[in-house]
């Protein structure tokens, strides 16, 4: 696995060099930026890491830089820092989902302090992730027969009525249910109405949807 | 018959004619009045020659019948022998053999006595009028009663007492006074009278001297001294002197002042003061004689003696000595008195001092009016420098959020830096090549902060118009240094083309600064509606070969409303709505003031374009 990495953005190169060099001297692999476009080109979201990005910057500012981010399906946790700290700016990075918003000239203390809270949240981000890519592996082994099974399963229903909705008879349900749990791993019901919540997958719903909502590909 | 007797009568009254013509003849010869005129030394010795002519000037003019005047110098003065009037006797009874005179007039004592002494022979019955001698040489007991006489009461101590009051310094008086018997009279009288001065002043006296040595010691006498000319009829050696001549060749070799007795003195060297009147004497003689002449009696008519008059002075005399005229008694009269510039020139110096004096109140005009329009002048231009500077500095207070910016930066820069190092310090090995970078990273961030508030010290600076060389790119860099963040901030591009080599201008780099700060920001301001993308100014620099610099700032704004055409460059003109109107007006008085020209025109692609030209250095263009 790759080292947690701090992507750097700002376009004052004396203060890159100067940030690049704190976290450097604290362990950090660092990852300097002098242009948002650069970055973004170059970001790759599965290394490890938090984005420290200036708010101020010609062309692209660093609140529209983390909405680029979000937009591009990464969840990498950003610290800002602004030369000024005004509050409708930092409500909205807060909003967004920033770790914190730092005003100028930063204390190595609240930067590093920013950056340990960012590399928690990625860790845990990265465990949820491969635990969801690890429920989603299992799902992606079931046989549609299994998988609209388990959904009947998740909405509470009976054997009998399962057989009764899919028109087929309860032992064949039974064989397709232990099945399936035995490819989730899983032993009770509740464990996998547990996993179901986690990956987003909705109850049955007689009208062929879940919550009003499809049911998510796996 | 008839015929006859009337050609008689015709000639009778002719005969009457005649006759009654030769009577009238006949008795307007008999009306002749003889007067004889004694002169005791000869015509022409003062004082007595003065009197006379006096008196005979007066009696002629004044007698309404015709004088018939003898005139007869005896000389007895001189030789005073009385057994020597003898043939003058004869010679006046001859003179007057036909008529007895009808006023016999002696001049001076010794002519008085010669009368006297022969008034038996010389017409006994005839009036005498003594005129001009001394009242103590013919006192009244010598007189009869055909006698009278107009005569002189000289106040001897007078003469000194002036002499002490002009000059109390004296301290020796030389009597000028000659050796006759008259003299020597005179001598004597004066010495008694001079007798109580001799305590204060040494008195000499040249009685015995020949006039030639009289000079010669007039000519070696002390500061302190004067000289008394009394009377110098014949010298020691017995040498006459006439009509006082030898008096103006004294004054030419004394070295003391001269005074005098007399006014027949006066203007031939003496100083002045209590003097014998010889004119008065003479008028005073005629009113006697005329009044004989009619009939009265002389004895009957008493006239008054003959005083001093009122003193009188030589002016030249007195500037010569250096007597100050204040000395003078009050009410003296100065005679010879040079007519001062004032009096000759009075009305040409009235008209030039009133010209001068015109032309001065101009001038001094003139001069206030130019010194109020320099204070007028000075107190706009410090109005103008006050208003230039706060203009500055309301630009600058619009732009302090992104000058606090433009410090920020390098301060988070330096703080980074220093806690990276103390981390890196911290470490068990530190890097210390990474911890020097660091520390050369701190010191080039903070000369960047120093250059952030130099350029705001410069234009918040207040003072004096400079006249500097100036480069105009250099000048455009810092201004879009300043205006950094507030650019990023609005999301606005800038573009620069600067020419390369641009000629070098001349002028106060501060107040071009603020020139193109403005332009710059009212470019910014412009394209507040702008779309973001299409937001971008240009700033161009182009050397033209006519020896001036252009400057165009263009931007791509809402270009210049039309009802603001024409009202651009007058103060307190805004198209904005929280502007002063004087960003503009301040921008033209600028580069008017450094021989340029400030343009604003609409751009045919949209926008506005701002710009100036400003004459090339001449040195740094010949240099070039």
């Amino acid at each position: 696995m790759d080292k947690f990495t701090v992507y750097l953005v700002d376009d004052d190169a004396g203060v890159l060099k100067a940030l690049s060099r704190l976290l450097r001297a604290n362990g950090y692999e660092v990852k300097p930026y002098s242009s948002p476009q650069e970055f973004l080109k170059q970001h790759d979201p599965a290394v490890p890491g938090c984005a420290v990005l200036d708010v101020s910057m010609p062309g692209l500012d660093g609140l529209e830089l983390q909405q680029a981010l979000t937009a591009g399906g990464s969840h990498r946790p950003v610290v800002f820092i602004t030369g000024k700290g005004d509050v409708p700016t930092s409500v909205r990075a807060m909003k967004a989902g920033a770790i914190d918003f730092l005003t100028k000239p930063t204390k190595d203390t609240d930067l590093l302090e920013a950056i340990r809270r960012a590399e928690g949240r990625e860790a845990e981000a990265r465990q949820r992730l491969s635990e969801l890519e690890a429920i989603q592996a299992k799902l992606s082994t079931l046989t549609p027969r299994e998988r609209e099974v388990l959904t009947h399963v998740v909405a509470g229903r009976l054997n009998k009525q399962i057989a009764g909705d899919l028109g087929t008879v309860e032992k064949t349900i039974k064989v397709h249910r232990s099945r399936m749990m035995e490819k989730m791993g899983l032993r009770t019901v509740a464990d996998l109405v547990r996993m179901a919540e986690k990956v987003q997958i909705g109850p049955y719903w007689p009208n062929g949807q879940l919550d009003g909502r499809p049911i998510p590909p796996p | 018959m008839a015929a006859f007797s009337g050609m008689t009568r015709t000639h009778t009254v002719w005969w009457s004619i005649v006759l009654l013509f030769l009577l009238a003849v006949e008795a307007r010869a008999a009306e002749h009045r003889r007067v004889l005129m004694l002169h005791a030394f000869g015509h022409a010795y003062s004082p007595w020659s003065d009197m006379a002519a006096s008196f005979r000037a007066e009696i002629i003019g004044r007698s309404p019948e015709p004088i018939e005047l003898y005139e007869v110098s005896l000389d007895t003065a001189r030789v005073q022998d009385p057994n020597d009037d003898a043939p003058f006797v004869e010679y006046i009874r001859a003179l007057l053999s036909r008529r007895s005179p009808d006023l016999i007039v002696p001049v001076g004592a010794p002519a008085a006595f010669f009368v006297q002494r022969n008034r038996p022979q010389l017409f006994p019955a005839s009036p005498m009028l003594i005129l001009g001698a001394d009242v103590r040489r013919v006192p009244g007991a010598t007189r009869t009663e055909y006698d009278t006489g107009v005569l002189l009461d000289l106040d001897l101590p007078a003469y000194l007492t002036n002499i002490l009051q002009l000059r109390p310094q004296t301290t020796d008086i030389a009597v000028v006074v000659g050796n006759s018997p008259v003299e020597r009279f005179w001598t004597s009288e004066l010495r008694r009278a001079f007798e109580p001065f001799t305590d204060r002043v040494n008195i000499t006296w040249f009685n015995d001297l020949t006039f030639g040595e009289m000079q010669e010691r007039a000519a070696r006498m002390s500061p302190q001294s004067v000289i008394l000319w009394f009377l110098l009829s014949e010298d020691a050696a017995g040498v006459p002197y006439s009509e006082d001549r030898a008096l103006e060749a004294m004054r030419e070799v004394s070295a003391v002042p001269i005074f005098g007795i007399g006014d027949y003195q006066m203007g031939r060297g003496v100083v002045g003061g209590p003097l014998m009147q010889t004119k008065v004497l003479g008028q005073q003689g005629a009113d006697a004689g005329l009044r004989i002449l009619k009939g009265e009696k002389p004895s009957a008519l008493n006239p008054p003696s003959v005083l001093f008059g009122t003193p009188a002075y030589d002016s030249r005399e007195l500037q010569r000595w250096g007597i100050s005229e204040a000395r003078l008694p009050p009410g003296s009269i100065v005679h010879f008195r040079q007519p001062t510039i004032w009096e000759q020139y009075r009305w040409s110096i009235i008209a030039i001092a009133g010209i001068i004096l015109l032309q001065s109140i101009l001038i001094s005009y003139v001069l206030f009016q130019s010194r109020r329009r320099r204070e007028a002048e000075a107190e706009s231009a410090l109005q103008r420098r006050e208003v230039e500077h706060l203009t500055r500095v309301s630009v600058l207070g619009e732009l302090s959020g992104s000058i606090a910016h433009e410090i920020n930066q390098p301060l988070t820069s330096i703080l980074s830096n220093a806690q990276a190092a103390l981390h890196l310090l911290a470490q068990k090995a530190p890097d210390l090549a990474e911890v020097r970078d660091a520390l050369e990273d701190i010191v080039h961030e903070d000369i960047r902060a120093g250059e952030v508030i130099r350029r705001l010290r410069n234009l918040l600076k207040k003072g004096e118009r400079t006249a500097e060389s100036v480069k105009l790119n250099d000048l455009i860099n810092s201004t879009v240094g300043l205006l950094n963040s507030e650019l990023i901030r609005r999301d606005i591009n800038v573009k620069l083309e600067l020419a390369d080599n641009l000629p070098v201008t001349s002028g106060d780099p501060i107040q071009l600064q603020q020139v193109l700060l403005n332009l710059v920001m009212n470019a910014m301001d412009a394209m507040a509606k702008t779309p973001m993308a299409e937001r971008s100014i240009l700033i161009s620099t182009r050397g033209k070969p006519t020896g001036s610099v252009d400057v165009l700032v263009k931007d791509r704004g809402h270009g210049i409303p039309a009802l603001a055409n024409g009202h651009l460059f007058e103060p307190f003109y805004t198209t904005k709505e929280h502007g002063l109107g004087l960003g503009l007006t301040i921008c033209s008085t600028i580069i008017q003031a450094h021989g340029g020209k400030l343009t604003l025109v609409d751009d045919q692609n949209g926008g506005a374009i701002a710009g100036f030209s400003l004459p090339v250095q001449e040195t740094a263009a010949r240099v070039m």
